[in-house]
């Protein structure tokens, strides 16, 4: 069973084979939707050309750490071995890329109020994308609580 | 401070446009996915707060749908807005 915590400055996370490919099988389901997904392409501006030259001047550079970051959780996940130790930088940047995947899975569920937690029902709740938001969530929880422990 | 977040470069080039020392709000807009954890931990990370102020702030984007979190000139709010991008959270400028 999954166990993470803080021990000796680091975020030791400690993930079987099992739950690893899992999260690998997530990482590349959600993956695809980066860019695509509204949610993972916000606005800074509402005035149009304020908003063209926000993105020609910051978007490669966004993008660019989003790519790495998911490359980053995916490696650590493929690395093989049952812990990962992931020093502050690299905690905040398996946070950034679980954000970034529960943004498009978040997308795909067409979740837009709060409190979606209590009242969406249906085929949803039994779907992937459903189980990867929560999953993935739970994860990132429990990271940001190791982080604060 | 999250040392890989982007920090943009920029030559001043419109810096004779008064507009530019223009403070603006940095506004973040509530999602209904993010962890509210999450939220508190990128304001306490980016803006060098405490805990009780920033889990303050997540909770106004939270009641009241978004938050101010800086006031800054405008280039500086623009690299405020493009880390809180890249922490995936929903984030724009606005005039004050």
């Amino acid at each position: 069973m999954a166990a993470i915590e803080r021990r000796r400055g680091r975020i030791e996370v400690e993930l079987d084979d099992r739950e690893r490919q899992v999260l690998i099988h997530i990482v590349d389901d959600l993956r695809a939707g980066l860019g695509t997904e509204p949610r993972t392409v916000p606005r800074a501006y509402d005035d149009p050309l304020l908003e063209d030259e926000y993105r020609r001047l910051t978007r490669p550079e966004v993008e660019g750490l989003r790519t790495a970051d998911v490359d980053g959780l995916r490696e650590a996940l493929t690395a093989g071995g049952d812990r990962c130790r992931l020093d502050e930088d690299a905690a905040l940047a398996w946070l950034r890329a679980l954000n970034h995947l529960r943004l498009v899975a978040g997308g795909r569920l067409g979740l837009e109020e709060d409190g979606w937690e209590e009242t969406l029902a249906g085929p949803e709740v039994e779907g992937d994308d459903y189980a990867m938001l929560v999953t993935l969530g739970w994860l990132q929880d429990a990271i940001i609580a190791a982080i604060d422990g | 401070m999250a040392a890989e977040a982007p920090v943009k470069q920029r030559t001043p080039v419109r810096s004779e446009r008064p507009t530019r020392d223009v403070p603006w709000n940095v506004v973040v807009w509530n999602d209904p996915v993010t962890l509210m954890s999450y939220v508190v931990l990128v304001f306490r990370r980016l803006f060098g707060h405490d805990l009780e102020t920033a889990t303050t702030l997540m909770l106004q984007v939270h009641n009241e749908g978004k938050a101010v979190v800086a006031t800054q000139p405008r280039e500086q709010a623009e690299i405020s807005v493009a880390k809180l991008h890249a922490f995936g959270l929903q984030a724009t400028l606005a005039r004050v």
